[in-house]
Formats: structure tokens, sequence, C-alpha cells
């Protein structure tokens, strides 16, 4: 980014921030100065290509190497008229091969290859495809259609549901308010128990509640507009977890001492044959260290001997 | 663990022929690359002959010893055991014309230092060196990754000392002799004169050590023939021969060594002086320019005249100041 700069007033990003380079069908970049000033009539040519551009033409440039735009740009309007999909081939490979023809054209305008004849070449395709071209650009709108057709039902089938669940609603506000009026008038007009008809509409309501919960809730929605489901579903989207091959349990195996000499006197037999006898003992802070004379013995006595066969031809 | 080692692997060696093969190439190359144009008489007056080399680098060998000897604070025995092993590896793959000895040796035993955990700083150590002691400490730490690479990164040495400490154990523990440790004065005298010859190259530390034991031993009107046979090789007879071999080589070894005749070294001097390869001379104003080149890279701003220690050139080479003591 440090290195953009307009190619024409060499103002960088970094002298100006709010520098904006532009760039037109010919991929060369311009900032937006220079812009202003060059067409100011709407139209004129590009300062490094000569090509005839139009103002409303340029764009903000969104990949940093204008080749990429210059691409795209290309890209757009090639495919307006390459518009054939897969189902309008025969087979495979012919599908194939319109593909593989459609990136050669690109790649010969963005690299100014045989323009001339690149041109003429889509002026054929489009003379002798127009109706298939047409076909399939009103298959394309159809297409965008149905999609906006089926937002809407979805829009709809969501606002049903919100009214269904306002109106259960009130239902059961106008219910309870019955039902205490029942009560009222019951006690106010019956020669019962006040207290028997009390528990008797308490009784009820009960037993409406737990109708109630055996209905079943309404049925949550299970996909997107688009028909993708979501829910379970998608976790399963997630690769399983590769399985960690297990080999074989670690066992532990006691390391071969290579001596190439004779064996020297083992840990205990440092001090039970006497060897310790003949070294200094350690002092405490060796010892503290964890250094004990046994080891400096057995290690002398070790290195004495190991090696001692060095130069002897090997039995084996 | 000598058997497993990479000095075992890699730098111990069948015979001496061996040896001296790889110093013969070594000598050969020099002098096909250095004096191309030369007809043969003029190369063997130019340049130093194997011969002479080995002259050269035997009496570096002893002031090496001298030099540690004398190093101040006194230096464990193993530093000088692993600066020795430093110094004939390193001129078994290098030519003492293309690298001078002096400076070369001074590398091994700061090497060795820090190898041997035997802490000195840089300052302290050529504190122990007579003359320009900037000069030095430049001409120590420029050669140290030079020396690190020549070993090829296989620093640990083992020394016959420990081994030497295990067999007086042993003995004591295991053989009837009285008071071995007055063995102990002519086992140190023998190993420090191991380290003149090539033993330490063709054979294993405790050889060495065993070797120099029987020596002391003989000395001393000992015979430690039944402790070897009956303690040590009890269980494996058939490897006998090979030590007693190794033994009897590494003895002859030590009693063949002569020591360099000053007359001869002071010849192989002058004419190293001039057949030397100069890139590597810190006094000649190729390896000055060579050096501003490297510094100028690290550094550009550096003025052309900045007064590098090695460019110093007010100093004389009296580097190291050894070849005037005496040995």
């Amino acid at each position: 980014m440090e290195d953009q700069a307009c190619p024409r007033c060499k103002t960088t990003k970094y002298r100006n921030p709010s520098l904006k380079l532009m760039v037109n069908v010919c991929g060369h970049t311009l900032c937006e100065s220079c812009v202003d000033l060059l067409f100011l009539k709407g139209s004129g040519s590009c300062p490094e290509c000569m090509v005839p551009l139009r103002r409303n033409n340029f764009r903000v440039q969104l990949f940093e190497d204008p080749m990429v735009e210059k691409e795209v740009d290309i890209r757009k309007r090639v495919l307006r008229d390459y518009n054939k999909k897969e189902d309008d081939f025969a087979t495979l490979q012919e599908y194939n091969d319109y593909l593989e023809e459609i990136e050669t054209i690109i790649y010969n305008l963005c690299n100014n290859i045989d323009i001339i004849g690149t041109n003429k070449r889509i002026e054929a395709y489009r003379r002798e495809n127009r109706e298939v071209i047409q076909r399939n650009k009103t298959r394309m709108g159809r297409e965008e259609y149905e999609l906006e057709e089926m937002l809407e039902l979805e829009r709809a089938q969501e606002e049903a549901r919100k009214q269904e669940l306002a109106e259960l609603e009130t239902e059961q506000k106008k219910k309870k308010a019955r039902e205490k009026e029942a009560l009222i008038d019951e006690l106010m007009c019956s020669g019962k128990d006040a207290a028997e008809i009390v528990n008797e509409f308490a009784e009820k309501v009960e037993k409406l509640r737990e109708e109630e919960k055996k209905l079943p809730p309404p049925k949550p929605a299970t996909q997107f507009s688009t028909g993708i489901k979501f829910g379970r579903t998608a976790d399963q989207m997630f690769l399983p977890l590769p399985k960690a091959e297990e080999g074989p349990l670690y066992v532990h195996k006691v390391p071969t001492l290579y001596t190439e000499g004779p064996a020297a006197p083992a840990t205990a037999e440092i001090e039970s044959k006497g060897f310790i006898a003949h070294i200094r003992p350690e002092n405490s802070a060796e010892r503290a260290g964890g250094y004990k004379a046994n080891l400096a013995c057995q290690r002398a006595l070790q290195e004495a001997l190991m090696g001692l066969y060095f130069g002897a031809p090997t039995v084996n | 663990m000598f058997p497993l080692s990479s000095q075992k692997k890699f730098w111990t060696f069948a015979n001496e022929q061996q040896l001296s093969e790889l110093r013969l190439q070594q000598n050969v190359n020099y002098i096909n690359s250095h004096g191309a144009e030369m007809n043969q008489e003029q190369r063997e007056a130019f340049f130093l002959l194997l011969a002479e080399e080995r002259v050269l680098i035997k009496q570096y060998e002893l002031y090496l010893n001298d030099f540690c000897r004398r190093f101040e604070p006194p230096m464990p025995k193993c530093v000088v055991g692993t600066a020795f092993h430093y110094f004939k590896r390193f001129f078994l793959n290098n030519t003492p014309m293309d690298y001078h000895p002096k400076e070369i040796l001074a590398t091994c035993v700061y090497l060795a230092c820090k190898v041997e955990e035997f802490n000195v700083s840089i300052g302290q150590f050529v504190g122990n060196i007579k003359g320009d002691r900037n000069k030095a400490m430049d001409i120590i730490l420029s050669n140290e990754l030079l020396m690190m690479q020549q070993l090829n990164y296989y620093l640990t040495v083992h020394n016959p000392y420990r081994p030497v400490e295990g067999f007086l154990i042993d003995i004591k523990t295991r053989s009837n002799m009285s008071n071995p440790e007055r063995l102990r004065p002519h086992i140190d005298e023998f190993i420090e004169k191991t380290f003149f010859t090539d033993a330490c190259l063709l054979y294993a530390p405790s050889q060495i050590a065993l070797a120099a034991v029987l020596h002391a031993a003989s000395k001393e009107q000992e015979n430690l023939d039944s402790y070897v046979t009956e303690n040590l090789f009890v269980a494996a007879r058939d490897k006998l021969p090979a030590l007693i071999e190794a033994v009897r080589k590494i003895r002859f070894m030590v009693k063949a060594y002569e020591l360099p005749s000053k007359e001869k070294v002071r010849l192989i001097e002058k004419k190293l002086e001039k057949c030397r390869n100069q890139e590597n001379n810190p006094d000649s104003q190729i390896y000055k320019e060579r050096m501003r080149k490297m510094l100028c890279d690290d550094d550009l701003e550096l003025p052309l005249d900045s007064s590098y220690h090695v460019a110093d050139s007010s100093a004389d080479m009296s580097m190291l100041n050894m070849s005037q003591e005496s040995v």
C-alpha cells in the first residue's frame, strides 16, 4: 500500500492520505483529482495508452494491482455475452471447451494479444448465438424473480405466524376473564357453599391448563428461505475429527550400556566392594546438589573401563 | 561415553598412515593453489614441506602446553587436554601455512576453556598473552567460529584424566599393590607427553590412561600385568592382544618423541612468514582490506580510516611472544 502513487501527478498515499486511485477499462490508474482535471468534458484519452475513455467508466481501484481491475472489467463484459449454462451443452467436454474459450478471450484482451481478432471473435459469437444469449438473459432474470418470490413468501409466512400467536394470546385472555365472571356469577346466584364453588372452578382451570399443554407447540422453522436447512444439519457440516491412529503402547526398555570394555561395577558394588573408600567424600554443598561420592566414583570407573576394547576385532 | 562419542566416530583414526595422508593432502592442496606458476624446485624452496610443517606444529604444541601451565588463574588439566585435541584436529584439515599455528593455539585454548566450563572472560584470557592484547583479542574472537566450524562442531572431548582416576580407584580396591598414589607423578608426566604425540587421535582415552598407569608401574618396579589380565580382561581374553598392542604403541610413541631443534624451527618460521596465506595474516594489507570490507558491509557509515583494532599496524608481530620464551 505504501507505494501507491498516481502515475501522472506522482502523489502518494503517504503525502495525501485521502488519495483515491481510479481505474478505467484500459487498466491504467489515475488519482481522483487527475481524473477531475483530465476528464472535465466527460471524455478523453488515457495519458498512458491513449485509449479514449469515458469519465463515468472510472471506478475506485479495489485491487492493488490495476491489471486485476482491468481483468475484472473485461470479464464482466465478456460474460455478458458468453452466458451459456452447463445444461446448454450436450457433453461436459463441450462445456469445458467453451469455458476454456472464454478464458482465452479474457486473457487475450487483458494482455493486448490480438485484440482486433478477439473482438471479431466475440462479435461473431454474438451474432451466431443471439437467440441463446437473449434466452439466457431472460432466464437469468426469471431466476432472480423466483428468488424474490421465495423471499416474499417467507416474509408472508412469518407475518402469519406472528398474527396467529397474537390471536392465541388474546383468546386466552378473554377465556380467563370469562371464567372469572362465571365464578363470580355462580358465587352470587347459586345457593351452594362458597368454598365448594371455588374448589370446583380451580379444578376446572387445572384441567384446562393440562389440556393446553397437550397441544403440540408450533412447528419451528427448519429451513432458510433458500432451502438450506439449519439447526442440527449445520453441525454435521464440520468434518469429523480425524481419529488419531493408535500405535502400540509405549513400553519402557532399559537402555543398553554400550561400553566396549569390561563391565564396570554396579552402583551397589561401589560401596559393598569398597571402591568408595578411595575417593574424596562429598562435602555438604555437593551432597545438597545430589552429587554423592559414589556417583563420581562410578563415573571414573566406567570411563576407565569404557573403550578398553577399542581397536580389537569384534566377534559377532 | 567414549564408545558412542563423536570423538570415536569422527576424530579417532585407524592408523598413523591415515593422519599423514590427511596432512599431506592439505599441504599439497595449499601448494597447488598458491604456487601454480612455480616449478618443483621453486615450490620446495618457497613452501613448507610436510616434515617442516610437522616440526613447526610440534614446536607450537610445546608452546601450547607452556601457555596452559603458566595460565593465570591455573586451569584444570582437562582444559589443556581438550585444547590439544582441538589443535591437532584443526591441523589435520588445515595447513599451518594457511592459518598460523600461534593464532590457532590461542583460539584452541580459549574455546577449550569454554567447553570445559573453565570460566574466564576474554579480557582475563588475553591478560595471559604478552604483546598487543587488543589485537590478540580480535584474532581469537574472529577465529573462534572458524575453529568450531573446522571441528565440525564436535566439541566434546574425552580426556584420559578421569579414566586415570578410575584406574587408581580400581587398583587401590582390587589389587594388592602398596601405595598406588606414588604412581601419580609418573602418570601425569606420561599423559602430558602423549599429548605431544598423535596418540589421542588414534586410541581411546582409557587406553591412553591404562598405558600411563602401566608405564608408571614399570617405573616404580611394580608389575600390574596380573591386574590387567585377572581383573580387567578376565571375561574377554580375546580382546587382550589388541590392548597390549595399543599400550605398546602408545608407549613407543611417547618414547620416540623428540624435541624439535630450535635452529630448524627458526628457519621454518622465517620461511612461513613468506609463504603463509596473506589473506589470513592480520598484519597484511590484504587482511586489513578484507576486514574493513566486512566491517563496511555491516555498517556502511564507517569512515575509511577508522581505527579498527586488527588494522592497527603499530604492534609488532609478537602477538603471543612465545618464540622468545624458553620451553
